[in-house]
């Protein structure tokens, strides 16, 4: 009979959460089509490359390089466009603080006599930002321009004959073309995995691992917040209900609302979207159901350290903004320092992206104790939230 | 103190009460929030099968002491049992037996009425065949079953308060804490609730009921008046009225005028009271004995009576007067003690308490 009286508790907690989501259908709708919504506008929205940096090239008019843009342009330096070439450099520069240009690149006057001075020519790169990420991708194309520069150097040594004797091992190498002396290697890529890389493909899986760790998050916590400031928890302490059943009640509802829209929000991805599902679905599903109750686990904590509804929802969008930063979503984990990357394996999140994308984009977990993690970070926050609930049903 | 059961006419529904159990006892019971004593020394017996008040004005600790034996609170003083366990150790056993209507909504305003029933009904442990029984009685007793599929949110004040009734009552309680059941109800549905309380006290129900209508004391078997955290008085509504006067009221009317001053220490007159030329009000020991006394005093000092009855003073008198005297005697206590008098820890409650009751006594 106790037994039995348990389990009716825990189906009356879950069947109210329930119908209190579904009672909303603002909710039920944004619930639903928010996430796959989310995931369309990103794939389709998100190009995954860098638009090419409007470049104004500043050669000195007594300077033996080209004077037009399409020279510069046919040196194949990706990321830069050139879109004038002058000799005027503080014209050039007011046009880069004007934002009208993103690079100003200052050739040298005399390259060959410098270098036939024995010394290297400045190629000076001139930007005007404040972002860091951009200023290091400038950075990048100027070291690719420097390249390309020094490459057509060379190609034109070789091309005219002068007086450089470009030999390798003692061999004449003029019948070798010039573009090949200038550059004798070039790379050529290859790519272990499964399927070609894809924006969609990629951040897809990531992005419903955010989206499911948030809406876990949110919705728990906001559900114990309310009883508490509605007086719910008082009429709890007065009554039968152990933390137990009021956790497993809750924690089987929200993971039962999670589950379908997870469940939804795949089926939407992989045959709307084009989402490669490469792994199988039983493993998808366990790492959806051991990210949800982790997640679960998290809201509960948020809900009970939380006074009232606005520091729940405060406290949650932290959730979400720590997770944009630190769980791989936007940068590699591996890119932050040890103590912050050790940080980010407390979040759900970070272990759901990874589990996430190795199973639907290479159908193997290349690091299985993801797995262990996020289960273990799942017990330790459910016991800890038991914990704080059951001292919170307690008499105040 | 276990005061016995409402006697003679004063209270409507006088049913005998088993002073013998006591459904709720507590003991110099005192709770304190961030160093100010919501209640302070409290001591309360309440009979099984009794209707108990717990009156008092604003602030006065009433919903503090209603949530201690709930067990939502626990008292920071003393020791309470409820239900034959101490608090904070009761078995789920004894939860199940105890119904609770708290002072403010606290159901799910997105759950349709009769769901909201069904829930609690269900944290209670009623499975199913009668959870569906109960929920249909509970609501059609207070007239809600007809709106039964609407959702709690689309309810008036009014038939959010039955709602609550209807969830307290649902799985049959033995011990029903009501924090202000007629609160923002009309008149009628106070008579309901009322009635329905008196229903279940017939069947050995013990209530204990917070109201903000003083005269709804009337409705109990006992009374315990609640200010500034501390115990007033407790007893039967005429034994509370007793303590306020000092004695039953006799209202008494003479032919012509008549100086009361003139009846002098008449045997069995403890107080008298001139309420105009001819009129006046008689504190006596017992209204039906000394008539006949007070008759005969008042010829003998030269005049006639034309008229002489016994009085009820409303109990918003009694509770003014009860609670006046409380503060007096408080405050000069506290004069008595200077500076370091204060609030007091608690104890002082039961010793400004104790004078109301034993004076009338």
């Amino acid at each position: 009979m106790g037994l039995l009286k348990m389990l009716l508790r825990i189906f009356s907690v879950a069947g109210k959460e329930i119908i209190e989501v579904l009672r909303r259908p603002g909710a039920v709708v944004s619930l639903v089509l928010g996430p796959f919504l989310i995931l369309a506008i990103f794939g389709f929205g998100y190009g995954g490359f860098k638009k090419d940096l409007a470049t104004i090239v500043v050669i000195d008019p007594a300077s033996s390089l080209p004077q037009d843009a399409a020279s510069y342009q046919d040196l194949g330096t990706r990321g830069l466009s050139v879109v004038e070439v002058t000799s005027d450099r503080a014209a050039a520069e007011e046009r880069l603080r004007l934002g009208q240009a993103d690079v100003v690149i200052v050739a040298p006057t005399d390259p060959v006599s410098t270098i036939e001075a024995g010394a290297q020519a400045d190629l000076t790169v001139i930007i005007n930002t404040t972002d860091p990420v951009a200023a290091n991708y400038a950075a990048f194309l100027a070291d690719t321009m420097s390249t390309a520069v020094n490459r057509e150097i060379y190609r034109q040594g070789a091309e005219q004959g002068q007086a450089y004797a470009i030999t390798i091992g003692g061999k004449d190498l003029s019948q070798v073309p010039p573009d090949v002396i200038a550059s004798p290697t070039k790379a050529v890529l290859q790519n272990l995995a499964p399927l070609p890389p894809s924006v969609i493909g990629f951040y897809g899986p990531a992005a419903l691992a955010l989206v499911l760790q948030h809406l876990a998050v949110t919705l728990i916590a906001l559900s114990i917040v309310r009883e508490r400031s509605g007086g719910a928890v008082d009429r709890f302490r007065s009554s039968p209900l152990r933390a137990t059943e009021l956790v497993i009640g809750k924690v089987a509802a929200f993971g039962l609302l999670g589950g379908a829209i997870a469940a939804l929000s795949v089926w939407l991805l992989v045959n709307l979207l084009g989402v490669p599902m490469i792994g199988s679905p039983g493993s998808v599903a366990l790492v959806v159901i051991l990210l949800l109750i982790a997640s679960l686990g998290l809201g509960l904590l948020i809900s009970v350290i939380s006074d009232s509804e606005r520091q729940a929802v405060q406290l949650s969008l932290l959730t979400l903004l720590a997770s944009m930063f630190f769980s791989g979503f936007v940068l590699r984990t591996e890119e932050f320092s040890t103590p912050v990357q050790v940080m980010s394996y407390f979040l759900p999140v970070t272990h759901g992206i990874s589990l996430l994308q190795d199973q639907m984009l290479t159908g193997v977990f290349t690091a299985p104790w993801q797995l262990v993690a996020l289960g273990g970070l799942g017990a330790v926050l459910l016991a800890t939230s038991w914990l704080l609930v059951r001292r919170e049903l307690r008499p105040a | 103190m276990v005061a016995t059961g409402a006697a003679g006419t004063t209270s409507r529904r006088v049913q005998p009460i088993d002073s013998t159990k006591v459904a709720v006892r507590m003991v110099g019971v005192g709770k304190r929030y961030n160093g100010h004593d919501a209640v302070s020394g409290l001591d309360l017996e309440i009979p099984t099968g009794s209707v108990v008040g717990v009156i008092g004005p604003s602030g006065a600790g009433k919903t503090t002491t209603i949530r201690m034996i709930t067990g939502s609170l626990a008292p920071t003083r003393g020791t309470a049992e409820v239900l034959g366990e101490p608090l904070g150790r009761r078995s789920r056993r004894t939860r199940e037996r105890m119904g609770y209507l708290p002072q403010k909504f606290s159901l799910y305003p997105d759950l349709t009425v009769l769901e909201n029933v069904d829930f609690v009904a269900s944290l209670y442990g009623l499975l199913f065949a009668r959870r569906f029984r109960r929920r249909r009685q509970v609501l059609e007793l207070v007239d809600l079953w007809s709106v039964r599929g609407r959702r709690a949110s689309a309810l008036s004040g009014g038939m959010q308060r039955r709602l609550e009734l209807a969830a307290a009552l649902v799985h049959e309680p033995d011990l029903l804490v009501l924090d202000e059941p007629t609160a923002g109800i009309d008149p009628l549905l106070r008579r309901v609730v009322w009635d329905e309380v008196h229903r279940l006290k017939e069947r050995g129900v013990t209530s204990v009921v917070t109201t903000q209508y003083v005269t709804e004391a009337e409705e109990c078997d006992l009374v315990t008046l609640i200010s500034e955290g501390r115990r007033v008085a407790f007893g039967t509504p005429d034994e509370l009225r007793r303590m306020a006067f000092g004695g039953d009221l006799l209202e008494v009317t003479t032919e012509r005028v008549f100086d009361v001053a003139g009846l002098g220490d008449a045997a069995g007159i403890h107080g008298v009271q001139q309420t105009g030329p001819r009129d006046f009000r008689l504190v006596v020991e017992d209204a039906g004995a000394a008539t006949a006394d007070v008759v005969q005093a008042i010829t003998a000092a030269g005049a006639d009576v034309a008229a002489v009855r016994e009085s009820r003073p409303t109990f918003e008198e009694v509770f003014a007067t009860l609670v006046e005297r409380h503060r007096a005697q408080r405050a000069a206590a506290t004069a008595e003690a200077g500076d370091g008098g204060g609030d007091g820890d608690g104890d002082g409650g039961s010793t400004a308490a104790a004078p109301t009751e034993q004076e009338a006594a």
